[in-house]
């Protein structure tokens, strides 16, 4: 589905649509277990046991709750940058195109790779930070559930892929235990 | 000879890591009786019924499955370990007060007081063999689990007493100065299996011809440090029945015991622990400047009602700050879950009682701690000081029914992040009453509260028989309308009903839903219904 195979160092990937968590945490799954940390720097309520069903290594993962001041944040951000080689970031409101590419310098700089997740205002991040890859995805279907029987087994997702370094817009179905 | 290394007891549950999963299942109340430990797709502990059918420590995941069919494989979780093992060293610690438990399955105590106390070594592991058992016997609920007690000189001759009392089902005393002569004719290969050295390293001896500990204790140790560096003359210190270390021979550091006193007593766990970092960090610079550092440490707890807990941890490549800070809180929690604990601590001290020479760390090629560990821990320790304790957190797994309790998140600062790089911190154990898999991808800490109506408008009630009043039509959230697609549920939820305080009723549903106005986009939602009133605790995101 990615361009060049996989999550490429230096690169920003966007996350965004109704299974934002479930596809951020499938694309970061790979680094954690070959050896890599991950920084989870602002992303509230994040089910650690679905990361752990989606293949994360949670032993090593940290959660940064950054301060809530803007400047704050891209400095937690660049601290975060210097120790761990893979970051999930929730964009807070506010930050401005000289922030984003203040990140973006350095996510470059120290070959990091950036994971956004864009739940709420997915076009403003999408402006900010011009991701070079976009996942928006789009739950089609649940499995397991009925009208008052079974459970949710697993769900179709629509993953509409562009972005700077992606040639051609592509539509992908995937199926997704979680 | 004797003088340099102590009289030691060893109490030692074989394969503790197998044992312990077994009892935690158990304990959920599903009964496996072979079940093998799996760390990096290789076996690593196995029970003995396992055993008796073929598995092998070493063994790979498919070779294990193919020899023992309906043997349970589970995870390596060093934590269930040493929660585990703590009943069986608290029974242990109401005889002997000062145990040290170097790791999960093992606990070392020295004699010299104990023996005189309760009249001679044999008495003493009769004393021993007997508390054991009572504790097992509690844990495993009457299933049988092999231990043994060993008393020797010095540890690993105590040790390997201890494993082969296991297999006799009595213990072993080795009469003092005998140590050496017991030694001399076991096989080279014990080194690597009790004494943490390099198989390759045993395999070359082997190759060298050197058979026995016999054999490495008649060669000069010059000799042996000519050939195989610093290993050399720890495998003859240990072949000769001396500890492994020689006891440091510079003038031990001044100042060595830090002692820390709280103004107030302290109730909160996490402000023990975190000032406990701080006082671990100054002993560790003030011993680092003397060029050693702590392989033993010494915590003592102190509460304000004249409460004391003391324990000695033990680890061979000396302990760092925050692996001292994680060794009080472990402590600490050990304590307050045995219940000794009824007021805040007003007083704790480190003491590092054996100190190594410091060396510089060879990082591993493989499998061993990276360079991205090493920085990942650096960048915590600068994160910490920026943003405070409470800001950067690591999931440590506990365990519930409830999505937002199966992993708790603890301050990354009191964690030795290295060494916990290289285990597992998840498990593949569901609680029975949990949600089923797939879990929701995010789980609210602050659960929101939610209107689920039936077709009339009216609120759906579930009755004290777990029935739905009426069949979930609409669902209004922060204020937007959601069409109910389907539901699954109600499962009803009963915790802690045996304490008043803690006790949890409520019922759980799954629902799909989508907005009124765009009726493309789909989620799904689980709510709980607790004191008549609906909140949304997680969401499939």
């Amino acid at each position: 589905m990615f361009p060049e195979g996989g999550l490429v160092r230096g690169r920003t990937v966007l996350c965004s649509g109704d299974a934002a968590v479930a596809m951020a945490l499938r694309v970061v799954s790979r680094a954690t277990q070959a050896g890599s940390w991950l920084g989870i720097v602002g992303v509230h309520n994040i089910g650690v046991q679905a990361a752990s069903e989606h293949g994360v290594a949670l032993q090593r993962v940290v959660f940064v709750q950054p301060a809530s001041s803007r400047t704050e944040w891209v400095s937690t951000v660049a601290a975060v940058a210097d120790g761990f080689d893979v970051l999930m970031l929730e964009v807070p409101r506010g930050i401005t195109e000289a922030d984003a590419r203040r990140v973006q310098t350095r996510i470059q700089a120290r070959r990091n790779a950036l994971v956004l997740i864009g739940t709420t205002q997915q076009s403003a991040v999408q402006s900010v930070f011009q991701p070079d890859v976009i996942m928006n995805t789009a739950t089609t279907r649940w499995h397991g559930i009925e009208r008052g029987a079974g459970y949710v087994q697993g769900r179709d997702v629509q993953v509409a892929v562009s972005g700077r370094r992606v040639p051609q817009a592509r539509q992908h179905s995937l199926h997704f235990v979680g | 000879m004797s003088t340099e290394s102590t009289r030691v007891a060893v109490v030692a549950c074989p394969d503790w890591q197998a044992v312990a999963a077994q009892c935690d299942l158990h304990a959920r109340g599903q009964v496996f009786d072979a079940v093998a430990v799996l760390h990096a797709q290789r076996v690593i502990a196995r029970t003995a019924a396992a055993a008796e059918q073929g598995v092998q420590v070493g063994m790979r995941k498919r070779e294990a499955q193919a020899t023992c069919p309906n043997m349970h494989i589970a995870a390596h979780n060093p934590e269930r370990d040493r929660l585990m093992f703590e009943p069986v060293v608290h029974a242990i610690a109401e005889l002997v007060p000062l145990v040290e438990v170097s790791m999960p399955g093992v606990v070392v105590l020295a004699t010299r007081g104990p023996s005189r106390y309760v009249g001679g070594d044999d008495a003493l592991a009769q004393r021993l063999t007997a508390i054991t058992e009572t504790a097992l016997h509690k844990l495993a609920q009457g299933q049988r689990i092999p231990f043994g007690v060993g008393i020797a000189d010095g540890r690993l001759t105590a040790l390997i007493a201890a494993r082969s009392a296991a297999s006799v089902g009595a213990p072993r005393v080795i009469a003092p100065n005998e140590s050496a002569q017991c030694l001399a004719v076991l096989p080279v290969s014990v080194l690597a299996d009790f004494a943490e050295v390099d198989r390759n390293v045993v395999s070359l001896l082997q190759r060298l011809g050197l058979a026995h500990l016999g054999n490495i204790a008649e060669i000069q140790p010059s000799i042996l440090v000519g050939r195989f560096g610093p290993v050399g003359n720890e495998m003859q210190r240990l072949a000769r029945g001396l500890d492994r270390h020689p006891p440091i021979v510079v003038a031990p550091p001044p100042e060595r015991a830090s002692t820390y006193r709280f103004e107030t007593p302290v109730e909160d766990v996490n402000v023990v622990v975190l000032t406990a970092r701080e006082t671990a960090h100054e002993l560790v610079v003030h011993l680092g400047n003397h060029g050693a550092s702590c392989v033993r440490l010494h915590i003592s707890l102190h509460t304000d009602h004249g409460e004391q807990n003391d324990r000695v941890w033990y680890q061979p490549e000396g302990l760092t700050a925050a692996a001292m800070a994680e060794r009080v809180r472990w402590q600490l929690d050990a304590w307050i879950a045995s219940r000794g604990v009824t007021s805040g601590v007003v007083l704790f001290r480190l003491s590092p009682i054996g100190l190594r020479a410091k060396e510089g760390r060879q990082l591993g090629l493989w499998g061993d701690s990276t360079e991205a560990d090493e920085w990942a821990a650096r960048a915590i320790e600068r994160l910490t000081a920026m943003l405070g304790a409470e800001s950067v957190r690591v999931p440590e797994w506990r365990g519930g029914r409830d999505p937002a309790e199966v992993f708790a998140l603890t301050s990354a600062a009191v964690v030795d992040v290295e060494r916990r790089a290289l285990s597992h911190v998840t498990t593949d154990v569901r609680w029975n009453g949990a949600l089923p898999t797939p879990s929701p991808s995010v789980v609210y800490d602050d659960p929101l509260p939610v209107l689920v109506c039936d077709a009339g408008g009216e609120d759906v009630t579930v009755s004290g028989r777990h029935e739905l009043s009426a069949e979930p039509t609409v669902v209004i959230l922060q204020q937007h309308h959601y069409n109910v697609l389907s539901w699954a549920g109600p499962w009803p939820v009963e915790e802690k009903w045996w304490d008043i305080s803690r006790q949890r009723r409520m019922v759980r549903m799954q629902l799909v839903v989508s907005r009124n106005d765009t009726a493309t986009t789909t989620r799904a939602l689980v709510v709980v219904r607790e004191h008549g009133q609906w909140w949304v605790v997680a969401r499939y995101g």
